[in-house]
């Protein structure tokens, strides 16, 4: 009995193990489609994103680990992806801002971008995120109506390491 | 410190990413002689995203030949995968980003889509 005793409190100790959790904080770039941008129609020959034209701004969101190593590069559409056959040529006007960021020090990226071409590039000096909104305008010459049928245009969101 | 915090499960919870690892990349030597070779690690969080494509390209954004198992890959949502790209020795001065681009489906609605890219450096950190 003495040693059946022996045996299951031996049995009942707890075992021990050294379990070992590592992470590595890197240069890291994350983007995030927060929304979908959608074009509003307010008049025949314009297709616009601005919430007065009832269209919806896309929002990207980038998240950098690590301050300084990267640059956002955005570039609001110059044609459609996909659209009805158009017979005459589109005007294409758009901008990109920043909208929101998650630290006071970011405070500075509207004031510092750099714009040429269809691109707005913002350097991402501080760590953490930042949200960019792109207004997307398409206007047909001549003030002719747009086809009836489905338009879409695409944003490039690009993350580079400086 | 709440605001941190919030911004942590921003980050933790995040649905519709793309995220690519690392930024700058250790070039090793390959099994093929005068061809060299950078792992990545690609994870994908965009739900409406399948696909992603690899480029190679200069300073000036002119495309590099490279090799890959596959040039556009299949990464399903919340998915990780590894990949190697695999460039000739002799390109390897002029090569300087490569990247991953997200391949958009056609839609069935008059919007904005947004193709995200993202690019690591062959050519070091900076100073």
């Amino acid at each position: 009995m003495k040693y059946s005793l022996a045996i299951l409190s031996l049995c009942a100790l707890p075992a021990y193990a050294d379990v070992d959790i590592t992470g590595n904080v890197e240069a890291k770039c994350v983007i995030q489609t927060d929304k979908a941008g959608v074009y509003g129609n307010p008049s025949a020959s314009v297709l616009s994103t601005a919430p007065s034209d009832g269209g919806v701004l896309p929002v990207v969101r980038f998240d950098v680990a690590l301050a300084d190593y990267y640059t956002a590069n955005i570039t609001h559409p110059s044609s459609f992806s996909s659209s009805p056959a158009l017979t005459d040529n589109v005007a294409w006007t758009g901008s990109t801002s920043v909208t929101q960021t998650s630290d006071a020090g970011m405070s500075g990226y509207e004031s510092a971008k750099v714009v040429y071409d269809n691109t707005t590039v913002f350097d991402l000096t501080v760590a953490g995120s930042t949200w960019f909104s792109t207004s997307s305008t398409a206007t047909l010459a001549a003030s002719k109506p747009f086809t009836g049928g489905i338009y879409t245009a695409v944003v490039q969101a690009s993350c580079i390491a400086k | 410190m709440l605001s941190k915090v919030l911004i942590f499960l921003g980050w933790a919870t995040a649905v519709s990413a793309h995220e690519m690892t690392p930024a700058y990349p250790i070039i090793k030597p390959s099994h093929v002689s005068g061809v060299v070779k950078v792992d990545l690690s690609l994870f994908n969080s965009r739900e409406e995203i399948n696909y992603y494509e690899i480029g190679l390209y200069d300073l000036n954004w002119d495309g590099i030949p490279f090799s890959a198992v596959y040039r556009i890959i299949k990464v399903g949502y919340k998915e990780r995968k590894n990949f190697s790209v695999y460039i000739r020795e002799s390109d390897l001065d002029e090569a300087v980003y490569v990247c991953t681009t997200s391949k958009i489906r056609r839609q069935r609605e008059t919007k904005t889509l947004v193709s995200s890219r993202i690019c690591s450096r062959l050519d070091g950190m900076p100073a």
